[in-house]
């Protein structure tokens, strides 16, 4: 199983340190990225990547490795703070931006409408959260995300709960 | 009243169907009675002002659009800087629109907002979701002016008291999902016209390759530079 880290707390977080190099021994091939290092900014929603350039973000950061690593790797954790219950806003710029790996088409799909996806992938999205987050919203909102990219949800969890993920991926 | 009106959207004033939507709805504020002030979070010189008037007006209202089931990522980053208010008597109320047809694609989001003005030192004023705001900027003039058109009374009513009335989210915010007929015509033949639809916008704005490349695929990429639309 190749498994696809994207933190965004900083490299020095004890949790997220123990949490990373375990799963990093569980999978076959890992890649972690720190987003602290890496210059990623809002999706600024001018739909370029639908209506413009299909599939290519038209902002040009760093962002373009992650989109790329989405399609290469099984499994996509995403390690991420926590504010108002919510995942914060640094996590939030980062999936507002994958965007691209949907179409501008849609379909309506068990009554309601999804984008019909870019690539022929059945993506697989877990999070790992520190701080107080709202467990129950979070594995809501994730299945939610998932569904609209077609994907499966591996759930929502305290980055201290980091094992449960290791059930879902192994 | 006077209304504090934040806008959570992440385009730029000029190209953005939440600011249409907000000028509409202000339009509406206006003809009861009622005073508004605008700021958008998409120009980062606002948020200073934009929070002094969150600390300092007791009506305010979020519009926003849904990005990726929930707020976008700046309107989070903007919430994240403010603090809970010590006083009581402001109420937050947010309006939701989103591309989709189907009201209930905003009721994760919705779930979330509902927990924020209390986590703000705030009272609770309802949401409002509107789905297919989608083509507001792509159809023309007259097809946007009756796009629009619902947000002048729905901000009338508003103004009235500063909440989402039941009477107001049952007449406007459908539907809830789409009837059969409408999910048989949609993947019917509507899914051509939309696609012919779409392609054409996308012809309009430069676009020269497949909607649905992928451009990340070493031999789709070389097949979709070789296709145009």
């Amino acid at each position: 199983m190749r498994l696809l880290i994207i933190n965004t707390l900083p490299k020095v977080h004890p949790a997220a340190e123990k949490a990373i190099c375990c799963l990093t021994e569980k999978a076959s091939e890992c890649m972690t990225f720190y987003t602290e290092d890496m210059r990623i900014t809002p999706c600024i929603g001018c739909n370029a990547c639908w209506l413009k350039t299909p599939g290519i973000c038209a902002v040009k950061d760093d962002y373009e490795q992650i989109l790329k690593a989405y399609l290469q790797y099984d499994v996509t954790l995403f390690i991420s703070d926590t504010a108002l219950g919510f995942i914060n806003y640094k996590m939030k710029h980062v999936i507002d931006r994958i965007l691209p790996m949907a179409t501008m088409y849609t379909r309506i799909e068990n009554g309601q409408t999804r984008h019909v996806p870019r690539y022929n992938k059945e993506f697989r999205f877990g999070l790992l959260y520190a701080g107080k987050g709202n467990q129950d919203y979070l594995a809501h909102w994730m299945s939610r995300f998932c569904l609209n990219f077609h994907g499966i949800s591996l759930g929502a969890f305290p980055i201290e709960a980091w094992e449960e993920v290791c059930a879902c991926i192994s | 009243m006077h209304f504090v009106i934040i806008s959570g959207a992440a385009r730029t004033q000029s190209k953005s169907n939440t600011a249409k939507i907000i000028a509409a709805f202000c339009e509406g504020l206006q003809n009861g009675g009622n005073t508004s002030k605008i700021w958008y979070l998409s120009d980062r010189k606002q948020w200073k002002s934009a929070k002094i008037a969150f600390e300092e007006n007791e009506n305010i209202l979020f519009a926003l659009p849904l990005y990726v089931e929930n707020v976008p990522g700046i309107m989070l980053e903007f919430l994240a800087c403010l603090s809970a208010k010590e006083r009581p008597g402001s109420r937050i109320s947010f309006l939701l629109q989103g591309g989709f047809p189907e009201v209930s694609q905003g009721r994760c989001c919705e779930e979330f907002l509902k927990t924020l003005p209390a986590q703000l030192g705030c009272g609770y004023g309802g949401t409002f979701i509107k789905g297919d705001m989608f083509g507001l900027s792509l159809m023309g003039e007259k097809m946007e002016a009756k796009l629009l058109q619902p947000f002048i009374e729905i901000g009338r009513q508003f103004g009235e008291n500063g909440a989402f009335r039941r009477e107001t989210i049952e007449a406007f915010s459908i539907p809830e999902y789409l009837s059969e007929e409408q999910i048989r015509i949609s993947n019917g033949p509507l899914r051509y016209v939309q696609r012919f639809a779409m392609r054409y916008f996308a012809r309009r704005l430069g676009c020269k390759t497949k909607l649905d490349a992928k451009p990340f695929c070493e031999k789709e990429l070389q097949e979709t530079q070789e296709e145009t639309i």
